[in-house]
């Protein structure tokens, strides 16, 4: 595992509420890099925080490239996963945020255990996650729902056509539940469930750089 | 047929123009290099929205249009839904309003997107007649929920489909609004968001019949789910 380097927070709540707007405004890793500097700490560099991801190549669909990027979503299923176990656990949650975690927390469980069942034993390991305290308040926990829901259906829909047919008809049937996710989220928040005709879609680069400016992942 | 999309016709609600450029990293690039869309039509200046779609169309297989044609069939009739409910002003619920103006508007898009890449492939509009869902707010909801529903699933069964990557990618980015919208409409219902842990898809064909059910298309082009040319019942 390369070394990491992890952020001293100085402000937690705001760091990583403006990480998380980073990520939707698409500026994470300059917008990140500056406020760390400012709050004189040291950064997670994104490509490094996730370390022992291959680049994905993006050659012609094949078995061995679907692994490489059934990984990469693997990855970013534990994370979910992991964030709605935490939050249902805490207690912080009531009402239909805790509906919400209590549902969408499954359906994060049945996608992990779906790729790593189908990537065997060549399923990457489950990383150390540390949430930054988001899944322990309420609002904080619905605010980093929706970024992580958002930014699963612009993973998946960037690495769609990398894939073989199979594998691709696989990845469909769980994009089209993250938005499910994000656009439920977004209705709790009293926000646009559908802000665009279009959903954006995201290259690995752009993920790893932004799940990395967010710090939650440790090791 | 005459193609001369402007970007001012095609993008009343900004919401091309604002979104283009996150639906593929490239399709900037695509634009640049590209001006004319299949079919012979262009176009017009300034037009972002062929961005993504001039790419799709010169890479569109036979197989492609059809599927394409089979989306712009589905978008029509969802567009022509959520217009018509608007319009007749029957929902009075605030939220459900919000929905269908938001809905529809994007469902809009979808018909300019796809039209502008099918050119003179595109199949015209059926007339519709929706049997009443749009002039009461409760028909209006539950249909709402059962269009959308559907229209993920049929964009999720064809996207495996798909030949050529930049047809594909805007299969994708269609796909997961739908989404967004069936678990908009599922929640201001009451019904779960996000009822299972994975979407399934359904075929052409099961899309073709359910949708035949409904009796809301009343003329016009039939689609075949072969994926032929449509041909005209008259």
């Amino acid at each position: 595992m390369s070394e990491h380097l992890t952020v001293e927070v100085v402000d937690a709540d705001g760091a990583i509420r403006d990480a998380l707007n980073d990520i939707e405004t698409g500026t994470s890793r300059q917008g990140f890099l500056k406020k760390a500097l400012t709050a004189g700490g040291t950064v997670v560099l994104g490509g490094v925080a996730i370390g022992g991801l291959p680049a994905l190549v993006t050659a012609a669909p094949g078995p061995a490239q679907d692994a490489k990027i059934l990984n990469f979503a693997l990855l970013l299923e534990y994370l979910e996963a992991e964030f709605y176990t935490r939050a249902s656990a805490s207690g912080a949650l009531s009402g239909e945020a805790r509906e919400f975690s209590r549902v969408v927390g499954a359906h994060e469980r049945a996608h992990v255990a779906f790729l790593k069942g189908a990537l065997g034993s060549k399923a990457g390991a489950k990383p150390t996650f540390d949430f930054k305290g988001t899944t322990e308040d309420q609002a904080k926990f619905l605010a980093t729902a929706r970024v992580l829901e958002d930014t699963g259906v612009a993973a998946y829909n960037g690495q769609g056509p990398n894939l073989t047919k199979p594998t691709l008809a696989a990845a469909a049937s769980i994009v089209s539940v993250e938005a499910r996710h994000a656009a439920w989220v977004r209705d709790i928040l009293q926000q646009n469930p559908a802000p665009a005709a279009f959903d954006a879609a995201k290259t690995q680069k752009q993920i790893e750089s932004a799940v990395g400016a967010t710090g939650f992942i440790t090791a | 047929m005459s193609d001369h999309l402007t970007l001012a016709q095609v993008d009343r609600d900004g919401a091309i123009a604002e979104t283009l450029d996150r639906i593929s990293p490239d399709s900037r690039a695509g634009f640049l290099r590209k001006g004319a869309i299949l079919g012979g039509g262009i176009i017009s200046g300034g037009a972002v929205l062929s961005a993504l779609f001039a790419d799709a169309a010169e890479a569109a297989t036979e197989n492609d249009i059809a599927i394409a044609n089979f989306a712009l069939t589905l978008e029509y009739l969802e567009a022509e839904f959520y217009t018509e409910a608007v319009a007749m002003g029957a929902i009075r619920n605030a939220r459900v309003r919000r929905f269908a103006q938001v809905v529809a508007a994007h469902e809009r898009t979808h018909v300019a997107a796809l039209k502008g890449m099918l050119g003179a492939r595109a199949v015209a509009k059926p007339s519709f007649n929706f049997q009443g869902t749009t002039e009461s707010e409760a028909k209006f909801k539950a249909t709402a929920q059962v269009l959308e529903d559907t229209g993920v699933m049929a964009y999720a069964g064809q996207a495996p489909r798909v030949d050529a990557n930049a047809v594909l990618k805007a299969a994708l980015a269609i796909h997961t609004v739908e989404a967004r919208h069936a678990s908009w409409i599922r929640h201001i219902n009451g019904a779960p968001p996000a009822p299972r842990a994975f979407d399934q898809p359904k075929t052409m064909q099961q899309i073709l019949a359910a949708v035949a059910g409904t009796r809301f298309i009343s003329s016009g082009p039939a689609m075949t789910a072969t994926g032929s040319s449509p041909s005209f019942t008259g």
